[in-house]
């Protein structure tokens, strides 16, 4: 990738390997309470289906992942946990925080073993509100992310540079 | 030394199996013992001295016949002195009563551990209590007794400081190793409402018989208006 790293990539290339991106993310999944139950029904069942979507939901390990979804009560006790399996994955990463829990705290916000929100700990590229979100709030969320993914500048984002997406 | 009053006239006024459960444990605690109290058809508690804990257990588990261990817990009966945090921040402490008001079989103290235990045979379960002094909140374990003591004990020690003379591993349960504090007991104070009231007090949205003036229902259409107007009206983010 030295045409990337050296920010010469161009145009068209740019967009093919986005779209190739996007439509392969391999999810980790981050099932910590009852919304763990949404994205079982919105990742595994024939209904919602988010395979159709590009999204493979079952990776053996956070280094093999590219989206990570935090859904459920994230507490004090788990976040290093969490920070460190965020470590492992490899770069460029994505994070959904999915529901009301994970968002802000939700309904536990001012609990002594909850943290308000999991993005006190690592970036959040899509917030999914909901107490619990439906699976349809989960795949648009993935939906969301995965436009922001097609418009990112390659370049600058292995440049280390803040993402800036419009 | 008070009990909630409760309406008992619909019970049997006698039960005898649980009366003889506090017998049982009178002959064999004698003055130990000091309250107990029976709901009939319902339950039955007994309040023991803290020197006869451990003693009280092998009798509630051998003469009682209570072999299966339900819980052991601890109740904190003060109230909470920062009362409902859901006012201002700004306007100090509110005016809460400190007195303290003790449930079935008594109690003379802030803290009390409890415990039960069921009888599979009797078909009835026994509800132990002991007090603890405030200034020192220790008590034998249980762990010789009922094995299943074990982590109900650890619990009872990182939420309320309550300590287990002979436990072995008296570590934390469930909290992160580095937290300080008892977040169960009332002193507690959980932090983010001192800063911040609970922002689910204010309605966003006027109650349904709020909204409409009595007498008069609005027109659907104005209604509907009313509705787009204020879902424009909010930012969108």
């Amino acid at each position: 990738m030295g045409l990337v790293e050296s920010g010469k990539l161009p145009k068209p290339l740019t967009s093919l390997l986005n779209t190739s991106r996007k439509y392969s993310l391999w999810i980790f999944q981050w099932g910590l309470a009852c919304c763990a139950i949404e994205m079982g029904a919105a990742l595994g069942s024939p209904r919602y289906d988010v395979m159709r979507l590009g999204v493979i939901p079952l990776p053996a390990s956070p280094r093999q992942a590219d989206l990570m979804c935090v859904s459920g009560t994230v507490t004090d006790k788990m976040v290093p946990a969490i920070r460190r399996l965020y470590d492992q994955m490899p770069d460029p990463k994505y994070v959904i925080s999915m529901g009301s829990c994970a968002n802000c705290g939700g309904p536990y916000w001012d609990s002594y073993s909850v943290t308000k929100g999991v993005d006190q700990v690592i970036p959040v590229d899509v917030y999914v509100p909901g107490c619990p979100p439906r699976p349809e709030a989960l795949l648009e969320g993935i939906v969301l992310l995965q436009e922001r993914i097609g418009k990112e500048d390659m370049a600058e984002r292995w440049r280390g540079d803040p993402i800036v997406v419009t | 030394m008070s009990s909630p009053e409760v309406d008992e006239a619909a019970a049997p006024a006698v039960d005898e199996a649980r009366q003889t459960i506090i017998e049982e444990f009178s002959a064999e605690l004698g003055d130990a013992v000091v309250g107990s109290h029976v709901r009939p058809g319902d339950d039955v508690w007994i309040r023991v001295t803290r020197q006869s804990w451990r003693e009280a257990g092998f009798v509630l588990r051998d003469k009682a016949g209570c072999r299966a261990f339900e819980f052991l817990s601890v109740i904190d009966w003060l109230p909470s002195p920062f009362g409902k945090n859901e006012d201002s921040p700004t306007d100090g402490p509110p005016n809460v009563s400190t007195e303290i008001k003790t449930g079935y079989a008594g109690g003379d103290t802030r803290f009390q551990v409890f415990a039960r235990a069921h009888s599979l045979t009797r078909k009835l379960g026994v509800t132990l209590k002991v007090d603890l002094d405030e200034d020192d909140l220790s008590l034998t374990t249980w762990l010789p007794v009922y094995a299943g003591v074990n982590w109900h004990e650890r619990e009872a020690h990182e939420m309320f400081g309550v300590t287990f003379e002979g436990h072995p591993h008296l570590v934390k349960l469930y909290l992160p190793g580095d937290f300080e504090g008892y977040p169960l007991r009332k002193t507690f104070p959980l932090l983010a409402r001192h800063v911040k009231p609970w922002p689910g007090l204010v309605d966003v949205e006027p109650m349904p018989e709020e909204a409409a003036p009595e007498g008069e229902a609005p027109a659907d259409a104005d209604a509907d208006a009313d509705a787009d107007a204020d879902a424009n009206a909010e930012p969108s983010t």
